[in-house]
């Protein structure tokens, strides 16, 4: 049973942004008012990246070009780590809630 | 990451599946030319094709985005071949392709005519020797302009680190492979082939973009095909208009021509 509070999802995602940004990430501070674009720098093919290692760990529940395709163009330039979180813990919680 | 293995290179796909749709129709994603990735489409449409029912596959071409970068096979032939061993087995399927991946879409339908259920091409053309001698101009370009190390500082004051890496990786791409001499060199697709395409068609056009002068001969090689033109818009139509981009693509959809 994989954890989805909001602590271990908060560590499980920087364990993975850690992977997906490889060597840009190594001593990039992560926070949950990090934006991906202006402060961790990632371009587009790395969130891509970042949604299909979410999807492996937390399994089709979580679904980021849903999550992105519900935002309008801006909100996803200043998307936050945080926002993923919430989303994923929201995600899990409900996926969870199914009979 | 999901790689598959095709040609001897690794190609980077995402596939997204509708849930609760038995037998889902497959629409395959194709971007553009050395400094596009799947992430166009994927922020863009990938999603809203789910919602409506399709299955979606997404693939970084060879050489570009998280897929493999041989030194040499960057020939028209080369990126259809690897579509080609990627779909086989599979039933037919609708291709979009934003620029240069629109050419691919319909160099893979002049071979498999049978294959493909519809193509949407976002500002782009089918592979005639006029439009490859336009992506050659591009291409030359493209190389000029990321060769000189002042554009690459420049990008970086502009878009940050990662920014720079994106642009510096466009400059090895035509450094490092065979692209910018083989894909000007491409064998192309005969203009009867290009006219045995007989599946629904449709081509989005910015007007600020020269692209669209392409739309006079596409309307001849395809005279099924539907042509929509944005007011104002330029050659980045699919991500700066998502939304507009989106409703044309959905309205086509529904509108039944497309099978």
């Amino acid at each position: 049973m994989i954890p989805v509070d909001t602590p271990s999802v908060t560590a499980e995602v920087n364990r993975i942004l850690q992977a997906v940004l490889g060597d840009f990430g190594a001593d990039m501070p992560i926070s949950p008012d990090s934006t991906f674009r202006d402060d961790l720098g990632m371009e587009s093919i790395d969130v891509v990246a970042l949604a299909g290692r979410l999807q492996a760990r937390y399994g089709a529940g979580v679904n980021l070009a849903q999550f992105v395709a519900s935002l309008d163009v801006d909100s996803v330039r200043e998307l936050r780590v945080g926002q993923l979180v919430d989303h994923i813990v929201l995600s899990m919680n409900r996926a969870d809630g199914r009979p | 990451m999901t790689t598959v293995r095709v040609n001897d290179i690794d190609l980077h796909v995402q596939e997204l599946t509708p849930t609760g749709v038995a037998d889902p129709p497959t629409v395959v994603l194709l971007h553009g030319l050395a400094t596009d990735s799947m992430a166009s489409w994927y922020f863009t449409m990938a999603y809203p094709l789910v919602e409506l029912g399709y299955r979606v596959l997404l693939l970084d071409l060879r050489g570009h985005g998280r897929s493999q970068r041989p030194a040499l096979g960057y020939a028209l032939d080369d990126f259809v071949d690897d579509l080609d061993a990627l779909l086989a087995g599979r039933e037919k399927v609708t291709i979009m392709g934003n620029s240069f991946g629109g050419t691919v879409a319909f160099a893979y339908a002049a071979r498999h005519p049978e294959k493909v259920a519809g193509i949407v091409s976002v500002e782009s053309s089918p592979p005639t020797p006029v439009w490859f001698a336009r992506l050659t101009s591009r291409l030359s370009d493209l190389a000029n302009a990321v060769a000189r190390p002042r554009a690459l500082v420049a990008v970086g004051a502009r878009r940050g680190a990662r920014g720079a890496q994106r642009a510096q990786d466009a400059a090895r791409l035509l450094a490092e492979t065979s692209l910018r001499e083989e894909l000007p060199a491409s064998r192309l697709p005969a203009r009867a082939r290009l006219e045995a395409i007989t599946c629904p068609v449709l081509c989005l056009y910015g007007d600020r973009s020269h692209v669209v002068e392409m739309a006079p001969e596409t309307q001849r090689l395809l005279p099924q095909a539907a042509l929509r033109v944005f007011a104002g818009q330029k050659h980045s139509l699919l991500i700066d208009q998502p939304e507009d981009v989106r409703a044309a693509i959905t309205t086509w959809l529904r509108g039944g021509s497309h099978a």
